[in-house]
């Protein structure tokens, strides 16, 4: 019974994905339909137009396999054979120094101003 | 029959690699990295051409769109923590955007790379849906794009939690914030393993930061080139 839940409530989530891609192709939003649909999604619970059961399992089953999703995408690397030489090497290198370095002050920011909302309140 | 079996050979390594990461507990083991490398040498070794394994992998690829859609339910349940700290989400996404552009522009300059590449560079910390989408709005070069915010991604989850620990960066909002804005949907695959109220910061993150990308990157690249 729940495989059938999980799949039927995939069936409504997907309709969100169609239909925030129906609503980029009208407005020509620089977004992708997808995320489109997570904001329309989220109106819809948080109106309680759509209740929590309704999608709860599938969003939960989609959720711990988002990994594998990336998958398929992520071997499409194997088509740019020049990214794996030594100017590839470069280009990784000063990616990983700006990401890492923007994601520790980013962390360290945010504690600071959690710890400051803290002692206001 | 090819169908049939590049979606089995996925789903099978994805799930030996995860058991191998969970039972080593090392990071560098992040399933993503391991089972990519793996499919990729398998494909190379047996002649079989990418497009040829996306007949069986679009399958896995076309859950994306419903899956990016389901993270509206994290957010939704945890609504009232993302709401009490909506000010600290919206500046870090914001200096997260800014911090990343900056270095990244200043480094590729500093090693001498073209204005292709730069470009190509710019929306690095956006989920590659809509990082493709800027990349070729900007006159960047769409599949380095895509190699950069994966590997963005990867890096962020490898690395991520090393640098939560080395600089104590230890509350859910600190932790979500700083990697859904670096390294968006795979660093935020992540955070499953730190509780849904990271998870839903993470998202939350992440969402804001395509949302601003998709504003910001053509500007930045209008101003600059």
């Amino acid at each position: 019974m729940k495989v059938i839940r999980i799949i039927l409530q995939i069936g409504v989530l997907y309709l969100f994905t169609l239909i925030g891609t129906w609503i980029v192709d009208w407005t020509h939003l620089p977004l992708p339909g997808s995320i489109i649909g997570l904001l329309l999604l989220l109106i819809c619970l948080l109106t309680g137009v759509i209740r929590e059961s309704f999608i709860k399992d599938g969003a939960g089953f989609l959720i711990s396999i988002l990994t594998l999703l990336f998958i398929p995408a992520t071997v499409g690397i194997m088509n740019y054979p020049e990214l794996l030489s030594g100017y590839g090497i470069l280009l990784v290198v000063i990616l990983a120094i700006s990401t890492l370095f923007t994601l520790t002050l980013t962390g360290k920011i945010a504690m600071r101003m959690e710890a400051r909302q803290h002692d206001d309140t | 029959m090819m169908t049939l079996s590049m979606l089995v050979l996925t789903i099978g390594i994805f799930y030996f690699m995860t058991w191998l990461y969970k039972r080593s507990n090392i990071s560098f083991l992040f399933p993503i990295l391991t089972s990519t490398i793996c499919l990729i040498v398998l494909l190379v070794l047996l002649d079989i051409p990418y497009d040829t394994y996306m007949e069986g992998g679009r399958w896995i690829n076309w859950l994306l769109g419903p899956a990016v859609v389901a993270m509206a339910y994290p957010l939704y349940t945890q609504w009232q923590t993302i709401m009490k700290n909506r000010k600290i989400i919206l500046s870090c996404v914001a200096i997260a955007m800014a911090t990343g552009m900056a270095s990244i522009l200043f480094l590729a300059w500093a090693v001498g790379l073209k204005t292709d590449v730069k470009l190509s560079y710019l929306p690095k910390s956006i989920t590659s849906p809509v990082a493709l989408q800027i990349s070729d709005a900007i006159g960047g070069i769409p599949q380095f794009t895509v190699f950069f915010v994966i590997v963005a991604g990867i890096l962020g989850a490898i690395f991520g939690p090393i640098i939560y620990r080395k600089f104590n960066i230890d509350s859910p909002v600190s932790r979500g914030v700083a990697m859904g804005s670096a390294s968006h949907g795979i660093g935020v695959s992540k955070l499953t393993e730190y509780g849904e109220k990271t998870l839903s910061i993470g998202s939350v993150s992440m969402t804001l930061s395509a949302i601003l990308g998709a504003i910001v990157c053509p500007i930045v690249a209008w101003l600059l080139f």
